[in-house]
């Protein structure tokens, strides 16, 4: 029934059979999901409102493990191994697959605090040594030159758009090998959301990227695949010009041509 | 006649609100003005004066603003750290189902009327202290205990509701880059209720500053300043509560109202400081 | 070990320390509690509340003058508190607003006496009132309840009429009614069940104060509905029966403890309980 496409990248993820079903409700949120994520390519997951795409993404990092209750089924892979385990070190697994939410989420403290958090959890205590991560982070995120004469003020004080990119430079410090992006311009204006998507083109050449986002256009502008998600099932998942251009499923089809959503 | 309504319904509301500010004042003056004739004859050495002998019309307030100093340091250096311990538990590690049950008995607990604090005090946790370490069982370690647990929960409950209003995506952020629960309680949670957590603790320190009924029944009221923590002590206002009702001299009276001028003032001082360092309303920003 | 390692471990001994601090703090709230409603229960009996007090050692002590006096000088001074209290926090609501100067000063003056010591209200009552009468009394005692209690009514009374949205009190002048009329018929009355939430929990704050009354309502072992003259209160009763060396008084101070929690527990339960519904919605 899914059209999903073979893709020829290496994958950074992928998802076998996933489901996932949150804490105390008797269906599963999501069904039966294989899909490919390919390495060094920006992925988007596209669907209208409730479909599952913030569902799906947040099992990659298993930030639903926070709240009790919450159950996983099939697999994800990651690096060869089934991530869904018991035995998986999620703190580890944070590191190497980032996120990006969707509003900016700048910590109560410096913006050089920000950027080094990461790198303190894992243990970096060299002042030089952070200081040249934290300044590289900086630069990846296009964000140096705005901060760079004040890392030492309070985060909050930046604009919405600068602190997005303080949160990707805070996430990509740690140099995971995949990141997450939670519908991240849905608080910007257009301004902002232009650079924060000339940012995402930009980093695929270091991480892997899976983004969600409620606006076609942007999954259309960022992304090399996209996956269309309805009602917990994946529909289809092909690259971007041919899904936008010529759907393979109809529903697919009604969808982005605005008949529902 | 609307218009005279109006006008005089404007003018009660304000003057009933401007009775507030009156009475405040009235307080200040009323404390200074039966305060005088200790003032006049005692001065500042009121405050450095230990010696404290009604019946030789001697007073000097040393012992009992030690002892307020004391006993309050004592309840807080035990209380803040268990009820930031609650607060932590009951904001980020208690399953969902005890979070509202353990919150609401807490904020029922801290209710409950400060006598009855007192009461289990005298008589369940006198006996504990005497037989621990001997004499009475009355003195500045039980008063600093009884007091602990008197605003534990009020300090419990405020705590909490300062840690809760952190974003949850603030905290899920933190996770993402690999902290854990405790990385995440005090670099995200601690660090942006701080105020509200510092606030809650001056708060807390004023209301044991000013409690008398927890810790009149166990502190003993002498005054002396006490050289063993188990020593019987006294406070401003178990002082007030023990002596006001038989103090017969002016002069004796007089120095028992310039202890509470002194109380009042150290109470607004530690309150208003809380106020504005630390709980802003943020009253223009709306 | 590792980093990573060394931050899991302290994570494990962090959230045991604080779940045993939670332990802790409960274990003496439960303890507490507990002795309280054992010895509560234990001391209830119909005596209490048909017998006045009487000299120890006798069989028909009670708790019926504590219980009126006590009945007395909270329903008076809620009387007398919660008008003045509502109407002043009207003024600062509807006539200062937020921006006003002296509202705000009222409001941060009144934030600091709802934390004051009540013992000091309780010495200025007895200088304007106990002194120059020549007498303890029942009316003093009132007097240091009610200026505790304004404070708490006031700011509750403030915050609750803020949360009107201006879109009512709008609706109400559009159709030309004068602005009391705005305030009494539309803007307090959408304010109600948070006003009268303020208002249980100022009641109950104010029931369980006993310094304030040591020495303005000070005590009576007898029955007294005379407001002149010294009455009895639960809490003093309790204070002065739980020091005494007689058994069967610091029995009665217990059954008056449980009695006045259990009154001021309900109070609390009983404002959450309005309040609840209201919350939920939002």
């Amino acid at each position: 029934m899914a059209t999903i496409i073979n893709i020829k990248e290496e994958k950074a993820l992928e998802t076998k059979k996933f489901e996932f079903t949150y804490a105390g409700a008797p269906e599963p949120s999501l069904k039966n999901i294989s899909m490919p994520i390919a390495k060094n390519k920006v992925t988007a997951l596209i669907g209208p409102s409730g479909c599952g795409k913030t569902t799906l993404l947040r099992s990659f990092n298993r930030m639903h493990d926070l709240y009790p209750g919450n159950n996983y089924g099939g697999e994800i892979l990651f690096e060869g191994r089934n991530i869904l385990t018991e035995k998986e070190d999620m703190i580890k697994l944070r590191t190497q697959i980032g996120m990006i939410f969707q509003k900016p989420t700048a910590f109560p403290m410096s913006i050089f605090n920000n950027v080094a958090y990461g790198l303190r959890l894992k243990g970096i205590k060299n002042k030089t040594e952070l200081a040249d991560r934290v300044e590289k982070a900086l630069k990846d995120a296009a964000i140096w030159k705005e901060t760079k004469a004040r890392l030492k003020d309070d985060a909050n004080g930046m604009s919405g758009g600068q602190q997005q990119r303080l949160c990707i430079a805070r996430a990509i410090a740690v140099e995971p090998e995949v990141l997450l992006f939670d519908e991240p311009t849905s608080a910007l204006d257009p301004i902002s959301t232009q650079g924060i998507e000339r940012l995402i083109i930009e980093l695929k050449e270091k991480v892997s990227i899976l983004i969600v986002t409620h606006n076609m256009q942007q999954a259309a502008r960022v992304s090399d695949y996209t996956g269309f998600m309805y009602l917990g099932d994946l529909i289809e998942l092909g690259k971007t010009e041919e899904l936008f251009v010529t759907p393979a499923e109809k529903l697919t089809e009604e969808y982005i041509t605005g008949k529902f959503g | 006649m609307n218009k005279f309504l109006d006008r005089f319904f404007h003018l009660s509301t304000l003057s009933i609100a401007l009775l507030t500010l009156l009475i405040t004042g009235a307080i200040f003056g009323v404390l200074f003005e039966e305060a005088k004739p200790a003032i006049d004859a005692f001065g500042f050495e009121f405050i450095t004066n230990s010696k404290w002998a009604p019946n030789l019309e001697k007073f000097g307030a040393l012992p009992a603003i030690v002892g307020s100093i004391m006993s309050t340091s004592l309840a807080m250096g035990l209380a803040v750290p268990v009820a930031i311990g609650v607060a932590i538990f009951l904001s980020e590690i208690a399953p969902e189902k005890l979070k509202n049950p353990v919150g609401i008995s807490i904020e029922l607990l801290a209710a409950i009327p400060s006598v009855i604090y007192g009461m289990w005090g005298l008589f369940y946790f006198v006996p504990i202290i005497r037989d621990a370490f001997g004499g009475l069982g009355i003195g500045l370690l039980t008063a600093g205990i009884v007091l602990a647990v008197m605003i534990l929960p009020f300090m419990a409950a405020v705590t909490r509701d300062a840690m809760n209003t952190t974003p949850d995506i603030l905290k899920e952020s933190a996770y993402a880059l690999g902290g854990t629960k405790w990385d995440v309680v005090k670099d995200i949670v601690i660090t942006y209720a701080k105020a509200g957590i510092i606030g809650a603790a001056i708060l807390a320190l004023g209301r044991a500053v000013g409690e008398t009924m927890a810790v009149t029944f166990v502190m003993g009221n002498v005054h002396k300043i006490p050289s063993l923590i188990t020593d019987p002590t006294t406070s401003i206002p178990v002082a007030l509560a023990n002596e006001f009702a038989e103090a017969d001299e002016d002069l004796y009276f007089s120095s028992l109202f310039y202890l509470a001028m002194i109380l009042f003032m150290m109470s607004f001082a530690v309150i208003t400081f809380a106020k504005f360092a630390f709980l802003k309303r943020g009253r223009s920003a709306k | 070990m590792s980093y990573t390692e060394k931050r899991i471990l302290i994570n494990k001994l962090v959230m045991v320390l604080s779940t045993l601090s939670a332990l802790i703090g409960m274990g003496f709230l439960l303890w507490i509690l507990s002795i309280l409603v054992i010895n509560g229960i234990d001391a209830i009996n119909w005596n209490i509340f048909i017998y006045e007090g009487a000299p120890p050692g006798y069989e028909e002590s009670g708790l019926k003058h504590a219980l009126i006096g006590q009945a007395l000088l909270i329903g008076v001074s809620t009387l007398i508190g919660v008008p003045l209290g509502i109407l002043a926090g009207t003024y600062l609501s509807e006539y200062g607003g937020l921006k006003s100067k002296l509202a705000n000063i009222i409001r941060d003056i009144s934030d600091i006496m709802m934390s004051a010591p009540s013992i000091v209200i309780g010495s200025f009552v007895y200088a304007v009132i106990v002194a120059p009468m020549g007498n303890f009394s029942g009316w003093a005692g009132i007097a240091a309840l009610s200026i505790i209690m304004v404070p708490i009514i006031l700011r509750t009374t403030d915050d609750m009429l803020q949360l009107v949205p201006s879109t009512l009190r709008e609706a109400a002048f559009a159709l030309g009614a004068p602005k009391y009329k705005v305030i009494l018929q539309v803007v307090l009355r959408g304010a109600k069940t948070g006003i009268l939430t303020g208002v249980l929990l100022g009641v109950a704050r104010v029931s369980g104060e006993t310094a304030p009354l040591l020495f303005t309502s000070f005590n009576d072992n007898f029955l007294n509905t005379d407001l002149s003259e010294p009455i009895a209160s639960l809490t003093v009763t309790m204070f002065n029966y739980a020091t005494s060396p007689y058994e069967d008084w610091q029995k009665l101070g217990w059954a008056a403890a449980f009695i006045l929690s259990m009154f001021i527990l309900t109070l609390n339960i009983l404002g959450r309980v309005i309040l609840a519904p209201k919350r939920n919605k939002k």
